[in-house]
């Protein structure tokens, strides 16, 4: 589950940086829409990440993924390679790492409270709360201590890239 | 509250046609290159017929705007069909670079809207991203010919080789049918236009982008007024764009907006000067149990019809078509799946783009039957009043003249019946996005990447 959702963020990513060199200037709509699914997969992604850190840490029955799964089909076209460059990557995390760890801190706390939640249901309750402090986020995998750029999903520029339309 | 019980009707895939009020739909034209190889100026963007139905208007990806005519014959002999030739092709739209904000501006032309006719000349309005024109055609039969000061050729004369006076008179010529922009209405965009409509008044009409609806006069090009503007204060807390807009066909304060959390929203311009509160507000509660990723995208809205009528209008979304009754806000009154076996596919159809596909729609001349594309290069006939519903296809193979068209079948798993195609095989790089209907006659125009076929009704 988590796995799909970290492939579509990554794929939604790679459209909203290709939709900056399309002729024509920006399409708002088409970034719209890419963000929210964005949004959507880094909600259940990071939802399963931290059901998986609360399962390391005690031992609790493992209770059934929830949210209905979609069918992963491998398209016959490959995806495009995703084109955020490491440099751009580990400038924007550097920018942005105190806000976000105080920001992961928050989930977490909240995160234990609800633990018998729908993935889908948390989502979306985090998207409207998340609405205000949009920029700056950063999807970690770790507590910031790992070195591993590659999978650490940075600010991605969606927000910028909206407001320089 | 009445009881409501939930009318969302299902068809069964019809038959080949069959009896009674059926109409079965023959070839009649083709239109474009028949190479396979589609140069990207010749993708058509835009169909739309005048309000006689005599002429069908295209525009394309390179800005250019073709128009065909229905051969007036003679109608007695019921074999003859009236064919759309080549009336008019000119260029409307080029590619501009906006300076400012270093984006180049697309010639594509978003969409034509025709004005009804008033005098000999036809005027349509033709918009790309940024600017819409009026452009007038007109026709040339007959040309002055005796000048005195001219020559044949238009060189002047020798004022002293001149020792008559004639009087220019008019002479038959070979047909000339000359497009002129007459106005330019320009600058009043940010984001991308997606809709024109010409007003019942015949005076004003309306352009949409992504974020506001601007209302314009025919004859003023210096100003418009912003009638709808939902951009928020801090971009950041955008969650819906605008995705269509139309004029009601009789009631001139009425008009109505999509957005792409598939809502519509009717507003009433007598209301107030800006319609952001809107009158109306069309929304269905949305069926958890689809719940998925890309819910949100194939909710959004491509396309908003009025009725001939003005009673109801059509909504396009990802997967369906919506039939809404305008004294019904809360469900549409009817609902059609388009091509349901896709639902399964949304993931694949992300990846390869094809998720964003904007299909619009269309109603026939007395509001009975809703058409749609797909992909694959089929079309959807939905027919409402005999609750039936066919799947034909716009392809060469179908090109001989007044070819019936077999109803095509999709099968979307398990066993694959004789003369199915499976869900795998459909080629999603062949879409229909634009179809246009006659506003009379049983004539469709169905626009694939780069041919406009036209289907007319069998005659026995």
């Amino acid at each position: 589950m988590d796995v799909e959702a970290k492939r579509i963020m990554a794929l939604s990513i790679s459209k909203l940086y290709s939709l900056r060199t399309q002729r024509g200037g920006l399409r708002l709509h088409r970034s719209l829409l890419l963000s929210m699914t964005v949004r959507a997969a880094r909600d259940i992604y990071h939802t399963a990440q931290l059901l998986r850190d609360a399962e390391e840490e005690q031992v609790v029955p493992c209770a059934p993924e929830a949210a209905p799964e979609e069918p992963m089909e491998i398209s016959k076209d490959t995806p495009k390679e995703v084109a955020v460059k490491p440099k751009e990557t580990l400038q924007e995390d550097k920018e942005n790492r105190c806000a976000s760890e105080q920001h992961s801190r928050k989930r977490r706390g909240k995160t234990a409270l609800e633990a018998d939640f729908l993935p889908l249901k948390k989502a979306k309750m985090e998207t409207d709360e998340e609405k205000q402090h949009f920029q700056g986020e950063v999807l970690r995998t770790n507590n910031g201590n790992s070195c591993r750029q590659t999978e650490t999903l940075t600010s991605f520029p969606s927000n910028r890239a909206v407001v320089a339309c | 509250m009445w009881p409501v019980t939930k009318c969302n009707w299902r068809f069964v895939v019809s038959g080949a046609g069959g009896g009674g009020n059926d109409v079965q739909w023959c070839f009649s034209q083709v239109k474009g290159a028949i190479d396979d190889d589609v140069a990207e100026a010749d993708i058509i963007s835009t169909v739309e017929f005048n309000h006689s139905g005599e002429l069908l208007a295209t525009g394309d990806k390179g800005g250019r705007v073709v128009i065909f005519q229905q051969e007036t014959e003679n109608k007695s002999q019921s074999q003859f069909r009236s064919e759309y030739n080549v009336y008019s092709t000119f260029q409307s739209h080029e590619p501009e670079f906006d300076y400012l904000k270093s984006l180049e501006i697309e010639e594509k032309i978003n969409k034509i809207r025709w004005l009804p006719q008033k005098n000999a000349a036809q005027f349509l309005l033709s918009t790309n991203d940024k600017t819409i024109k009026l452009w007038k055609i007109s026709e040339r039969d007959k040309r002055p010919e005796g000048y005195n000061l001219k020559e044949e050729d238009g060189r002047y004369r020798d004022a002293a080789t001149i020792t008559t006076l004639r009087v220019p008179v008019f002479r038959p010529m070979d047909l000339m049918v000359e497009a002129s922009p007459r106005r330019v209405f320009a600058n009043a965009h940010t984001y991308h236009i997606n809709s024109i409509s010409v007003n019942s008044d015949n005076e004003t009409y309306l352009s949409a982008d992504d974020l506001r609806i601007n209302l314009w006069h025919l004859e003023i090009t210096d100003r418009s007024f912003n009638i709808v503007d939902i951009k928020p204060a801090n971009m950041e807390e955008l969650t819906e764009v605008i995705t269509a807009a139309e004029f009601h066909p009789h009631q001139c304060n009425t008009f109505v907006y999509s957005s792409s959390k598939g809502t519509i929203r009717l507003c009433d311009m007598r209301a107030s000067a800006l319609c952001d509160k809107h009158s109306k507000l069309f929304e269905e509660p949305e069926d958890p149990s689809n719940r998925s990723f890309f819910s949100e995208i194939i909710s959004s809205i491509s396309d908003v019809k009025f009725s001939h009528n003005g009673r109801y209008m059509m909504t396009r979304d990802y997967l369906s078509v919506k039939i809404w009754d305008l004294n019904m806000e809360n469900r549409p009154v009817e609902t059609y799946q388009v091509h349901e076996y896709l639902r399964s596919k949304l993931c694949s159809l992300y990846e390869n783009d094809c998720i964003f596909d904007k299909f619009e729609c269309c109603w026939n001349g007395n509001d009975s039957v809703v058409m749609t594309g797909s992909y694959n290069n089929f079309f959807r006939m939905l027919d409402r009043s005999q609750r039936r519903d066919v799947t034909l296809e716009a392809s060469r193979e179908s090109c001989k003249p007044r070819q019936v068209l077999k109803p095509r079948r999709v099968c979307a798993g398990g066993k694959r019946k004789k003369d199915e195609i499976s869900v795998d095989s459909l080629d999603f790089n062949k879409k229909i996005l634009h179809t246009a209907w006659h506003p009379q006659e049983n004539i469709i125009a169905v626009a694939t990447t780069n041919n406009l076929y036209i289907f007319q009704e069998k005659v026995n």
